[in-house]
């Protein structure tokens, strides 16, 4: 009998040496979380699609694999570990001590077109801190705390350049919702950085797309301005602490995470992070390695306050530039 | 130094004179030059020479940094690439095209041949017609003129090919145009160069 050795699109098995590189790789930062007090919590591949349906996500309900099981249950394979993290540990969160310092590893499945050059089949690991006392910062100690966590954990894993781009949810909520045009428009060409849609009279908007925040920080509103003073402060402090990461901020990058309810619902956008975002980015890869950020709005929607901020990083990703760094 | 896709097909042309006008001296390939890679040492490019299609791909991989590709080509593929320009010239039409003189009535379910699969499986959904998508690689035209399909979804330039061929732009979708694709990490690298080559393109006015 003849076997094919193929597999479905958008999936991939490693042999040997790619195997073992992944798999070091993987040993060095789990290692690298365990020393920081993170604690591995081990997920299931699949899970009921109910919970799911009206929780923040960063995942489209298209790009999930469904399907109904042999007891008529609908059922969905695993897309992100923060949703599913969240849901399973919000009712227990009272009970426990906190701040809580949670890790874990595993694939997650999402739908891609093929002809994107995106792959079905992502091994992420990735940490998650619950529950981090506030201050009186509105709890940005603990965001700081957790990017600088990434950021160590980036360094660690290799010799390549990187370089990690931060924002804020909600930076833009004001000059989007001060645009005059179409509000969908503008809201997917400050992510595309499409010039033409901000050359008539958005001038802020415009700055935003071309350097990744407007000329005068005035323009995003009182709040969002001082945020965006500290931001930029804090990126010059993890460059001198991080040489080898650019950090830098952009808040057109994250322009479709957005705050405010009015541009939620017209937007039909319902990102869960609502304060920092930060993005990595490995070389020239179009795809970033991986990114995080302050979600305190999922365990509202959960019925609990609770501070909660996580990262992720896409081991193939990484590993995918390492290998063309290799090549080089 | 920034690496470039450029397509090999209709909006070579289109980029090239674009690029020239922008003060980039990039030549014409002649007709027998194989060569797939070209630099451009004093404008700091390397230049490689794609199939229309390929050029999203080789964009999203980090391959290429940038590329030229008609916005037909990027919405069928659905990357997750930055655009930030449309070129002026060498626009044309995404149209439905066939030999009757309307437009399928609600209810009916007709053939719809196309090189745009997702993009016409799009458009259908918002139809009060049903269609069978039938997905071509070339010669899209042919396939009302020879009743494989009722419509065709197709991109039309001038429209004499239709007329040559008793054929009929039923109704158009939308403007075509090629663009500048860039990819997210390379935008974040080599964002001075890359402004700096949109001003120059809009100096030209060689975009929108």
């Amino acid at each position: 009998m003849k076997v094919s050795a193929s597999l479905p699109t958008g999936v991939a098995a490693l042999f040997f040496d790619s195997a073992r590189r992944h798999r070091e790789l993987e040993g060095r930062l789990v290692k690298r979380l365990m020393d920081h007090g993170f604690d591995e919590v081990i997920l299931p591949v699949v899970d009921y699609l109910d919970p799911y349906e009206e929780m923040p996500s960063g995942v489209r309900r298209d790009e999930l694999y469904r399907f109904v099981d042999r007891d008529g249950q609908v059922l969905a394979l695993r897309s992100d570990f923060t949703t599913m993290l969240a849901r399973l540990i919000a009712p227990r969160l009272a009970t426990l001590e906190l701040p809580l310092k949670l890790f874990y590893r595993g694939d997650v499945l999402r739908y891609q077109q093929d002809r994107a050059g995106r792959q079905r089949e992502f091994y992420q690991l990735g940490g998650e801190v619950l529950g981090a006392v506030g201050g009186e910062d509105g709890g940005e100690d603990g965001e700081r705390a957790v990017l600088t966590e990434f950021l160590d954990l980036l360094a660690a894993t290799g010799r390549r350049p990187l370089l990690v781009v931060l924002g804020f949810a909600g930076a833009l909520d004001g000059l989007l919702l001060g645009f005059k045009g179409r509000l969908a428009y503008a809201a997917a060409a400050v992510v595309r950085r499409e010039r033409r849609a901000f050359r008539d009279g958005a001038e802020a908007l415009l700055q935003v797309v071309e350097s990744g925040m407007p000329a005068d920080v005035a323009a995003l509103g009182e709040e969002a301005g001082a945020r965006l003073g500290r931001l930029t402060a804090l990126a010059g402090e993890l460059a001198e602490r991080f040489p080898r990461i650019a950090v830098r901020v952009d808040l057109a990058e994250f322009g479709d995470q957005v705050v405010a309810p009015e541009l939620r619902r017209r937007l039909a956008l319902r990102p869960y992070y609502d304060g920092l975002v930060f993005r990595a980015f490995a070389g020239r890869a179009a795809e970033p390695v991986g990114g995080g950020g302050r979600y305190d709005r999922l365990f509202q929607r959960l019925g609990v306050t609770a501070t909660a901020s996580g990262f992720s990083l896409s081991l193939d990703r990484l590993w995918e530039a390492e290998t063309r760094e290799d090549e080089a | 130094m920034i690496r470039l896709a450029l397509p090999k097909g209709r909006n070579l042309k289109v980029a090239l004179a674009a690029f020239r006008a922008a003060g980039v001296a990039l030549a014409d390939p002649e007709p027998d030059d194989r060569r797939l890679q070209m630099t451009v040492p004093l404008d700091g490019l390397e230049v490689l020479f794609l199939k229309d299609w390929d050029v999203p791909l080789y964009v999203q991989h980090g391959v290429a940094d940038c590329g030229v590709v008609g916005s037909d080509v990027l919405d069928e593929v659905d990357g997750d690439l930055l655009v930030p320009a449309r070129f002026r010239h060498g626009t044309s039409r995404l149209s439905f095209i066939g030999r009757g003189a309307e437009m399928p009535e609600a209810g009916q379910q007709i053939r719809l041949a196309t090189k745009y699969p997702a993009t016409a499986r799009r458009l259908v959904q918002d139809r009060p017609w049903g269609a069978e998508i039938l997905e071509l690689s070339g010669s899209v035209e042919l396939a009302p003129l020879l009743d494989l399909a009722e419509l065709a979804l197709d991109i039309v330039q001038t429209g004499r090919t239709l007329a040559e061929n008793r054929l009929r732009e039923l109704e158009t979708v939308c403007e075509v145009a090629p663009c500048l694709v860039v990819n997210r990490g390379a935008f974040q690298l080599l964002r001075r160069e890359i402004n700096g080559l949109l001003e120059r393109f809009e100096e030209a006015r060689m975009v929108v």
